[in-house]
């Protein structure tokens, strides 16, 4: 079985590589300080909306990007600049975001956002009445 | 004490309970029973048919239960019953009775039913086909059914345990502490559900879970049989049933996966068909080590190797749908994944590993206690045969979709790698990417080897006919692949080695089928499937690689399966555009104009958004082509925010896809002014942004919609006619009432097609002939209504849909003659 199992010793070497390929690709969460520590890098960081002071969204200048404010797990806030379009739905509801993009300058600029919203039954009001 | 609550009907959810608890101990019966028949099969013929008999009618008491419970909760359902959570949470009254099936699918309890219940079809099925093999494969059947049974059986031990849900629970149960359900008449408040998830209101939501489900359960029967040939040391009678199930579950399962990527496409607004989230891999999956199954059973049919691979694989593919379940349901995906659905607890995170834990102890019991007896073949394997290659094939395929599930479950095992590391994982960071640069190699293999492998025979190939039939197909697919590589300007290497993979594959099918099989229909069943397949591979080739944004400026190519470099990101960034009221904009090959959006106000909950797309020749300014797009958007449903809907345009090589990333919401800019205009004589013009209206005099009859009559109201009209700049559009007529001599009202009316509001402020008397009329109007500045609006085009994506249609015909040709070549031999 000679050539069988070469062509199996390929197949799993093939497999081995192709896993820590994937795996070498894995990014990291990070905090925006450990983040600016490597400017421009690409990383993810976990933090919270800062709904006090807003989302600044103005289409008419730009439609492809909106500025925030966060605050990452260790309590601290970070200016944020979305490039990649429109703020997506429901993020003034969001209850924590993930956001995918690089410090510089004591900025946050990111391309991509994932939000964690409110299950739908906790936190939405009932419909109670007619609510005339 | 308890409350006597009034206005709730207890009886559909107490006959729902009820059969809820049948059916789950009509399982545990059938499954005894079955395991009975099948131990005293060889000891004791008459005790082994009793046991089946029992078995039997018990998995029809079973079913039929199932059904019972689908019936009382679609009535439930049907007549918004909100005293129940399931029809609260799901549904509401002005849902269109289309979308009532898909209140099932949207909650976990539902979905689990519709996986119940086609278990239960299929299962019937088995019973009356499966033989020698019927009690061995009900066991497992049965034993799936009731591990499923107990995920809605809501069954509490002491405070802290709960197994399962059930879906007949009520609201004031599930919301115990909430103050309004100590009201006995509580349910005179509750006058409407929650609603049913927006962008599940779609038609592929009302067939792609049943069809999805349906094979996720396919995957059950070839589970359990190699669970039964074991079980019996019978390593014959399984193949046939087995190859049937396979072949079936092949196709409804990537049927059901595609119209996933459809509905994806049709309705949510990533950009796509597909973005391997962690939900699509998860259904992905099963079906790739399915496949995979497949083609080594082939194998073991024909030359009695590959016994081994074939039962992992088959078994595997089971446990995948689980595992699947398992990631997608539990919540452990939450950080990674745009829809898995929000978790519904640890209950269900540790039922579900104890479901897995169980079957995987079934089946590695099982494969290590027969191991020795396994059917192997000692010689070697000739190299050109079909069957090294179909088992190279397959275990290439296994590869990629380990990939796949191994960087899904990342955030599963990120606390491990997180020890060794001492930093948190996360997952790449471009997703799409990363998936890509691996699976475009298995892309690649599998192009050539699904195509080569026809032209190998089983056991033995004349290598030298072979040889010259692969080379002749070799040069047409390298000269149809250089013209597509030449016109498509596919430059990366080894996306121009997978465009070569997939040509050969889809010229080696049709070469094979036509000139070797003579194109007889019953034969054609593998060569199909093959051509389909590699026409899905070429279609997403061709689709994704110059999928590109025309909503930018700068318009060009985009690699969207290139580097992530910083141009890309800037690239990226710049992809909406801004599109005012009827200023038309320049996009790609075209001049796309905002007409203005569709809705009444307060009537309409989804707003229809016109954009017209004019194609202008450079040379004679004159419109060539052009068409409407009507990509809608719900704008702040109960407060969610915009949830927008893609528009698509279909040519035969592209589709033109549009879809709203931001609106104006009307309902937030009625601040806008009004400013008055004093008319006293007909003919009077008040001029409007976009046209004007004419003043025809005051009347007493009254045509406004808005104004409904009332005894003793003075009535008074101010009639306008309104133009635009194409002509007239409609009479509009502000009302002025003065109720019974003492108040008065204001009735305006409005012409939404221009967005102007008019309202009829005050009449002044100043002699018998001379009556002022105060108008107020209020009209919305084109520069305040504006959309901004992303368009892409996918070139080709035709070839898509049209390659999963024809891997599914061959599918199903393939199913039809393992049917047929069985019919046959019981006829003989």
């Amino acid at each position: 079985m000679k050539k069988t199992h070469i062509v199996l010793l390929i197949l799993v070497v093939a497999a081995i590589s192709a896993m820590s390929a994937a795996m070498l690709n894995f990014s990291t969460y990070e905090t925006f300080k450990s983040a600016s520590a490597e400017q421009g890098k690409f990383f993810h960081v976990i933090g919270f909306l800062d709904k006090g002071k807003g989302i600044q969204y103005d289409p008419k200048t730009d439609p492809n990007k909106f500025t925030f404010y966060a605050k990452d797990k260790s309590g601290n806030v970070s200016k944020v600049i979305y490039i990649a379009g429109a703020p997506p739905q429901d993020m003034d509801k969001s209850e924590q975001l993930v956001m995918k993009g690089y410090e510089k300058d004591g900025t946050f600029y990111c391309n991509g956002i994932q939000m964690k919203c409110p299950s739908k039954y906790k936190n939405k009001d009932m419909n109670v009445g007619d609510n005339s | 004490m308890t409350t006597q609550f009034i206005g709730e009907h207890l009886l559909p959810g107490r006959l729902g309970s009820f059969f809820v608890v049948l059916s789950f101990v009509a399982a545990l019966v059938s499954t005894f029973s079955y395991f009975k028949a099948a131990s005293t099969e060889a000891t004791d013929i008459e005790a082994s048919k009793t046991w089946r008999t029992l078995a039997r009618s018990s998995f029809w008491i079973h079913a039929l239960s199932i059904v019972a419970i689908f019936v009382a909760l679609f009535y439930i359902i049907e007549n918004h019953l909100f005293e129940y959570q399931y029809a609260w949470q799901h549904s509401s009254r002005d849902l269109p009775a289309k979308y009532l099936l898909s209140c099932f699918w949207e909650g976990q309890q539902g979905s689990f039913m519709l996986w119940m219940f086609w278990h239960c079809v299929l299962g019937l099925i088995v019973m009356y086909t499966a033989k020698g093999l019927e009690t061995r494969t009900m066991t497992i059947v049965g034993l799936t059914q009731a591990f499923l049974g107990t995920m809605i059986l809501g069954l509490y031990f002491g405070k802290e345990i709960q197994v399962g849900d059930t879906p007949f629970q009520l609201l004031r149960v599930t919301m115990q502490n909430a103050p309004i359900f100590a009201q006995p008449n509580y349910m005179s408040f509750i006058t409407d559900g929650n609603g049913l998830n927006i962008s599940l209101q779609n038609y592929w939501m009302v067939i792609h879970p049943p069809v999805l489900f349906l094979g996720f359960a396919l995957t059950l029967i070839p589970f359990a049989l190699m669970i039964a040939a074991l079980w019996k040391k019978d390593y014959t009678s399984f193949v046939k049933p087995a190859l049937g199930w396979s072949l079936a579950c092949g196709a409804v399962l990537g049927t059901g996966i595609m119209m996933g990527g459809r509905w994806a496409y049709e309705s949510l607004n990533f950009g796509g068909y597909w973005a391997w989230d962690p939900v699509e891999n998860a259904s992905l999956v099963p079906w790739l080590v399915l496949v995979a199954g497949l083609h080594t059973l082939l194998v073991y049919k024909a030359t009695g190797r590959a016994f081994v691979a074939t039962v992992v694989f088959l078994l595997l593919s089971n446990l995948l749908v689980w595992y699947s379940t398992f990631l997608t349901r539990t919540g452990v995906l939450t950080k990674t994944s745009v829809h898995a659905f929000t978790g519904d607890g640890h209950a269900l995170y540790y039922h579900l590993l104890l479901v897995i834990a169980v079957l995987l102890l079934i089946s590695l019991t099982l494969l290590i206690r027969r191991w020795k007896q396994l059917p192997t073949i000692k010689t070697e394997e000739d190299v050109l045969t079909r069957e090294f290659w179909m088992f190279v094939g397959a275990a290439v395929v296994f590869i990629g979709s380990l990939h796949i599930i191994l960087v899904t479950s990342e955030p599963v095992y990120a606390p491990l790698i997180k020890m060794f590391t001492g930093k948190e994982p996360a997952p790449a960071i471009n997703v799409m990417q990363s998936y890509n640069n691996v699976q475009v190699w298995i892309a690649v293999v599998i192009g050539l080897l699904s195509g080569m492998v026809l032209y190998f025979k089983y056991k033995k190939t004349d290598a030298r006919t072979a040889w010259r039939r692969i080379g002749t197909v070799a040069l047409i697919a390298l000269a149809m692949s250089v013209t597509i590589q030449y016109l498509q300007h596919i430059t990366m290497f080894q996306y121009a080695l997978m465009l070569f993979t997939c040509c050969f594959s889809i010229v080696a099918s049709i070469f094979y089928g036509i000139a070797i099989q003579k194109a007889k229909f019953r034969n054609l069943g593998p060569v199909t499937a093959h051509l389909g397949f590699g026409m899905v591979l070429l279609g997403i080739l061709l689709s994704s690689y110059n999928k590109h944004t025309i909503s930018y400026n700068t318009a060009g190519l985009s690699l969207n399966m290139g580097k992530a470099t910083a141009e890309e990101n800037a690239r990226e960034s710049n992809e909406n555009q801004i599109l005012f009221l009827g200023t038309p904009t320049a996009m790609g090959d075209y001049f796309a104009t905002y007409l203005g959006d569709s809705s009444v106000p307060g009537k309409d909950k989804r707003q229809y958004f016109r954009v017209r797309f004019d194609r202008i020749d450079s040379n004679t300014h004159k419109v060539t082509e052009s068409f409407m797009l009507y990509p809608d958007a719900f704008i702040n449903p109960k407060g969610m925010g915009l949830t927008s809907n893609p528009d698509t345009k279909h040519y035969l090589d592209h589709d033109i896809y549009t879809f709203i990333n931001q609106a104006l919401d009307k309902s937030k800019s009625d601040t806008s002014q009004y400013y008055t205009h004093s008319l006293s004589h007909a003919g009077d013009t008040i001029f409007l942004n976009d046209g004007y209206m004419v003043y025809q005099g005051l009347k007493r009859e009254i045509n406004n919609k808005n104004y409904e009559a009332m005894q003793g109201d003075l009535p008074v009209c101010a009639a306008f006619r309104v133009y635009n700049l194409q002509g007239f559009v409609q009479e509009l007529d502000p009302v002025y009432v003065i109720e019974g001599n003492q108040s008065t009202l204001k009735v305006e009316d409005t012409v939404h097609s221009m967005d102007v509001y008019a309202r009829l402020d005050n009449i002044k008397v100043i002699s018998k002939d001379s009556v002022t009329a105060d108008i107020a109007i209020r009209q919305t500045d084109p520069k305040d209504d504006f959309i901004v609006l992303k368009a892409l085009v996918f070139p080709y994506i035709n070839v898509l849909w049209a390659g999963v249609i024809v891997m599914v015909l061959g599918f199903f040709i393939s199913l039809g003659k393992v049917l047929g070549g069985r019919k046959k031999t019981a006829s003989e």
